[in-house]
């Protein structure tokens, strides 16, 4: 009896403890945090991408690629201030996404897929040096550049708005390249396109080629070392920009590049230009004023406080190794107060679930069910609390799971006092009933709670094998959790306390045990 | 003391005729795969002003999305499925309804891509055969020590192939009646059945285990009853207070996880009935070889037609 109650103390301890471990359930109190709720219920936006290698690619290079995404990713995220985002690889070729609080899922997705890719290129030129447009390669069919020493793609891009084609001003219109000996017509994923359409615009559109240094390297944003967002004041009004730093190879390249351009041609011809192109999207041609740089230069373009935000911050977190693929895989978005409706729901439903099945074990078990309703009651706090500690990230599903185990936690409670019942009937005294019962029907408990358990580990490996899957996973986790823990509470708690009447007056009145 | 085992052909026959039912409907009318199995947009969007539901769906089909399905899911709320959009089109399509019926914002928006939509219908079909088969094992390895263990471990089985049959079946028929489409909800629940039926059942066997060693009755029958009746109190209770909470599930949180609490609800029931009525008897049939009784009338039906 004594060592009953040692483990009743000892289970008042624990129960005390994990109360306090889950106190605040919701939010933040004392400097310590709620429990962890999925996107679904604090709503947010959950993505998955495919990334794209090149042809060729060998397993190896993927995999530092994947490395190398996941980490521009993150710097992109954590320039926006989400909090907790979640941004991590799933296989060999797939990336997830997560960020809870952020419901607006274009932004998010915009910010994402981007390459940001940044490379610069200068307009092409003719054998007599001067600049060629698009209708000088539609004029004849040529099967050759005109400046055959640069054998890199050509990129048009619209002059202005092309309203029947949906292209927007400086978005890339054709490229052309070279394959197999002739000049294919493409579009940006490289299947050809039908040239027609073009003659209207082809006059305006200068062929950009790569700018190279004179060791033949192209300049792009991998050379450089800073990237911000800063504002001049002109007299027209605030003029933001985006101030770049080269590294010194960079540097080297740009003032190479500079020099050549600044002597090709008069200020405000094309051939003086310096196209900077973001992801194949011309975002700035601005004219070489200088001969040399050493190492910084301003990109302009009328953009707005915004654009520059969001251009430095592409710009210093680096270019995407691959592209990813559009749209995504899988898009998932919830607002807010979506989100906040479900837990008030989910806990009604909580509450008067575990009320009913308490009053109900209660009605029909007497005593021995008040018992079992205070050991439900453990059973829901010892839960929560392993939530928590864990921690297990609390979803729509697996607080549905939740629920529903706390139905099911009374099972080996049941099983035990249906025996209790018997063994009494059958002549034992009502200790030795308890005990009997408790021993009994520990055979059955164990075998049918391990198919429980052996249906959430396959739901688990079917949630971690496909992509819309908290859900599922949620559920299995919080179901498994719940049987184990219901293992212990309603076999060594109900025990504990119902050892303590015992012995005592109490335990005389058999009617409290409903045994009869 | 009732005779439960002696029933047993009616079981048979009530349950033979839900699945037949079941087995009818999912021929006829089949089941609606949501987006998460053939791919597509969902989305949800809410208006600040009263919405005609009809007018609703003619602009969308305006629009150019014919095969679009619109369904009013709330207050002024109202959830578009189409195709998979593109960020473009979708952009497009709220502009268009906002211009049209007033301001709105978007409440939820799911999409998925066909590749996607593929490997989880692939997935959850291997998930729901591996649970089978996992279950057929381990109940097989729990009654190792009994003759013939294999016995116990198909005739698990058989019942939860009966329970998950009886729950797509009625489901089938439900989603006619109403339209409600298969989701991953719709599969966690029926792995969440998967796992309470096979408890249900071992917890009888169990009991059939204990009272063959003791020797209660040299009649297996006798013997399969009297377990049958001992454990009555306990499979009826415990599927009480689990289908307590499901309710409360339901009345509280309804539509989000409506699919699972419908499944898990209907497996409940059929689960419940296959663990005392089905599994168990067919035990029985097994062990006297009444294989025979179960087509009495086939052949003299043959030699009438």
């Amino acid at each position: 009896m004594r060592r009953n109650t040692l483990t009743f103390i000892l289970i008042l301890l624990v129960i005390g403890f994990a109360t306090w471990l889950i106190l605040p359930l919701q939010g933040e109190r004392l400097g310590r945090q709620g429990m962890r709720l999925g996107l679904d219920l604090v709503g947010g936006v959950h993505l998955v991408y495919e990334a794209q290698f090149p042809e060729g690619a060998t397993a190896e290079e993927k995999a530092q690629d994947m490395e190398r995404a996941l980490n521009t990713i993150s710097r992109r995220i954590d320039k926006y201030g989400v909090t907790d985002p979640i941004i991590q690889q799933l296989g060999a070729d797939r990336i997830l996404v997560q960020l809870p609080g952020f419901t607006d899922i274009e932004a998010a997705k915009s910010l994402v897929e981007q390459t940001g890719f940044l490379e610069f290129r200068s307009v092409e030129l003719d054998a007599d040096g001067q600049p060629v447009y698009l209708s000088n390669y539609l004029s004849d069919n040529r099967t050759e550049f005109f400046d055959r020493s640069e054998a890199g793609s050509r990129v048009f891009v619209a002059r202005r708005d092309i309203p029947d084609r949906k292209i927007k001003k400086d978005n890339p219109v054709v490229f052309i390249v070279k394959e197999g000996g002739r000049l294919k017509f493409t579009d940006e994923t490289g299947d050809p396109i039908d040239t027609a359409w073009l003659k209207d615009y082809a006059s305006e559109m200068p062929s950009w080629i790569p700018a190279r240094g004179n060791s033949g390297v192209q300049l792009t944003g991998g050379y450089l070392t800073e990237a911000i967002p800063t504002v001049a004041q002109q007299v027209t009004g605030p003029d933001y920009q985006v101030s770049i730093k080269w590294n010194d190879e960079g540097s080297i390249i740009f003032d190479q590049i500079a020099k050549r351009l600044y002597n090709s041609g008069a200020y405000g011809t094309p051939q003086r230009a310096l196209g900077i192109f973001l992801d194949n999207k011309l975002i700035s041609d601005p004219q070489i004023q200088e001969p040399a740089y050493n190492g910084s230069a301003v990109i302009t373009g009328g953009f707005t406080q915004a654009e520059v935000t969001e251009l430095a911050n592409l710009l210093s977190s680096g270019a995407l190794p691959m592209p990813l693929k559009k749209p995504p895989l899988y898009q998932e978005k919830v607002s807010a107060t979506l989100g906040a409706s479900f837990i008030e729901m989910s806990l009604k439903a909580g509450i008067i679930g575990l009320l009913l099945v308490m009053l109900f074990m209660i009605a029909y078990y007497r005593l021995p069910g008040l018992m079992a309703s205070i050991a439900l009651l453990f059973y829901a706090v010892l839960v929560l609390a392993l939530f928590k500690m864990i921690p297990v990230t609390l979803n729509l599903a697996g607080l549905g799971g939740f629920i529903v185990s706390l139905g099911m936690a009374v099972d080996a409670n049941v099983l035990i006092f249906e025996r209790m019942k018997e063994e009494f009937r059958a002549g034992r005294t009502l200790g030795a009933a308890i005990e009997a019962g408790f021993n009994r029907a520990w055979s059955a408990i164990r075998d049918s709670n391990v198919t429980t358990i052996l249906a959430c580990l396959i739901l688990y490996w079917l949630g971690s094998s496909i992509v819309a899957s908290a859900a599922v996973m949620g559920f299995a986790l919080t179901l498994t959790i719940g049987v184990l823990v219901s293992m212990l509470t309603a076999i060594t708690v109900t025990r504990t306390l119902l050892r303590l009447f015992v012995g005592t007056r109490l335990a005389k009145k058999t009617r409290l045990f409903n045994v009869v | 003391m009732f005779n439960i085992a002696g029933k047993r052909f009616w079981y048979f026959l009530i349950s033979g005729a839900v699945i037949l039912a079941g087995i009818i409907s999912l021929v006829v009318f089949g089941l609606k795969p949501g987006i998460e199995f053939t791919s597509g947009s969902m989305l949800t969007m809410s208006f600040k002003q009263p919405v005609d539901s009809s007018q609703l769906k003619q602009e969308v089909f305006r629009l150019g999305y014919t095969n679009a399905i619109i369904q009013s899911t709330g207050q002024e709320q109202f959830l578009i499925r189409t195709g998979e959009l593109s960020s473009e089109q979708k952009t497009l399509l709220e502009a268009a309804l906002t211009d049209k019926f007033g301001p709105a914002s978007e409440t939820e928006f799911y999409s998925v891509s066909p590749l996607v939509a593929t490997e989880t219908a692939r997935n959850a079909a291997i998930a729901v055969a591996v649970a089978a088969i996992g279950m057929l094992l381990y109940v097989t390895w729990a009654f190792r020590k009994m003759p013939r263990p294999f016995r116990y471990g198909t005739c698990a089985v058989i019942a939860l192939l009966h329970d998950v049959l009886i729950a797509m079946g009625v489901f089938s028929i439900l989603s006619a009646i109403l339209g409600w489409e298969i989701n991953l909800m719709f599969i966690t629940g029926m792995l969440a059945i998967l796992g309470y039926s096979i408890n249900a059942t071992v917890v009888i066997f169990d009991r059939i285990r204990e009272n063959l060693k003791l020797g209660v009755s040299a009649d297996f029958e006798t013997v399969v009853n009297e377990s049958l009746v001992q454990t009555l109190g306990r499979s009826l209770n415990t599927s009480l207070t689990t289908i307590i909470t499901v309710l409360a599930l339901m009345f509280f949180v309804g539509a989000s996880i409506q699919n699972f609490v419908v499944v898990f609800m209907i497996g409940l029931v059929a689960g419940t009935f296959s663990s005392i009525c089905i599994a168990p008897t067919l035990l029985i049939v097994w062990d006297k070889k009444e294989w025979g009784r179960f087509l009495p009338w086939l052949p003299l039906r043959r030699a009438q037609a």
